[in-house]
């Protein structure tokens, strides 16, 4: 197939260490690195949960209360921030709001829904513990 | 007659695409919306005692207290699994990895849907009769 085309594809061959070539690609790179701490705060809740559901409840609080799953939440907790910011400004990049003649910019969208992450985390605390 | 099974197959495969790109989003709304104050709750505000965990009750609340306390912890972590092994197994392949592309996304996925369905079977497990609303 490829042998029948009149013109031959032209393909950049990209090194491991292309995203290092300028600072909107390591900040590309980042962003997308970020999810792995999404991913394993997850597999790590999954795994207290099979401890609950295997063992007692005290072995899921235990874990919880162990110091280094405390730093690795601080540490999830501030990649999922970041991760959360990128994305609200990445929508805005996307799908941009058209109101009246003006268009939305990015900060805007990251800025709105900041505060309403923000409104959504206290209504989540108000409705599961706090009532 | 083989080219109108090779885009009805093409036309499948695009479908699954659609759907799986899809659900990576809605995954990436419910991680950033939902994931930070569930990261806060269970993992720092409980251990360091800080607020609204000051008091009495402890972050096993969140799963067996009430319906929907266990419909969040199902959102929050499924959501955020299917996004984070999405996005981090697409990035592997733009760090040199290309080509063992086609396993990376079959250990991805195996993550994705094996965790979700063992979330789902210790949620059940420990709410044997489903709790109030």
């Amino acid at each position: 197939m490829a042998e029948n085309k009149s013109f031959p594809e032209l393909r950049r061959k990209l090194t491991p260490g292309w995203w290092t070539a300028n600072r909107h690609y390591v900040q590309y790179m980042f962003r997308e690195w970020t999810s792995l701490f999404v991913a394993l705060f997850s597999l790590v809740y999954i795994y207290g949960l099979s401890l609950w559901a295997t063992g007692s409840r005290n072995a899921f609080l235990n874990l919880l209360k162990n110091p280094a799953t405390i730093a690795f939440s601080f540490i999830a907790l501030i990649f999922t921030l970041y991760h959360a910011a990128t994305w609200f400004y990445l929508l805005g990049q996307v799908v941009p709001m058209k109101i009246g003649k003006t268009t939305s910019k990015p900060w805007q969208a990251l800025a709105v829904n900041l505060v309403l992450m923000l409104i959504v985390s206290y209504l989540v605390i108000w409705l599961l513990v706090l009532r | 007659m083989a080219a109108g099974v090779e885009m009805r197959e093409t036309h499948k495969v695009a479908r699954l695409h659609a759907v799986l790109w899809g659900i990576f989003s809605l995954g990436g709304m419910i991680a950033a919306f939902l994931l930070p104050v569930m990261i806060y709750l269970t993992g720092i505000a409980y251990p360091l005692g800080l607020w609204p965990f000051n008091g009495s009750r402890d972050p096993s609340f969140l799963v067996t207290g009430t319906l929907l306390g266990m419909l969040f912890v199902f959102v929050t972590i499924a959501g955020s699994l299917f996004h984070g092994i999405f996005r981090f197994q697409s990035a592997l392949t733009e760090v040199g990895l290309l080509r063992f592309k086609k396993g990376l996304e079959a250990v991805g996925y195996f993550l994705i849907f094996a965790g979700i369905i063992v979330l789902a079977y210790y949620l059940l497990v420990l709410n044997p009769s489903l709790p109030t609303l």
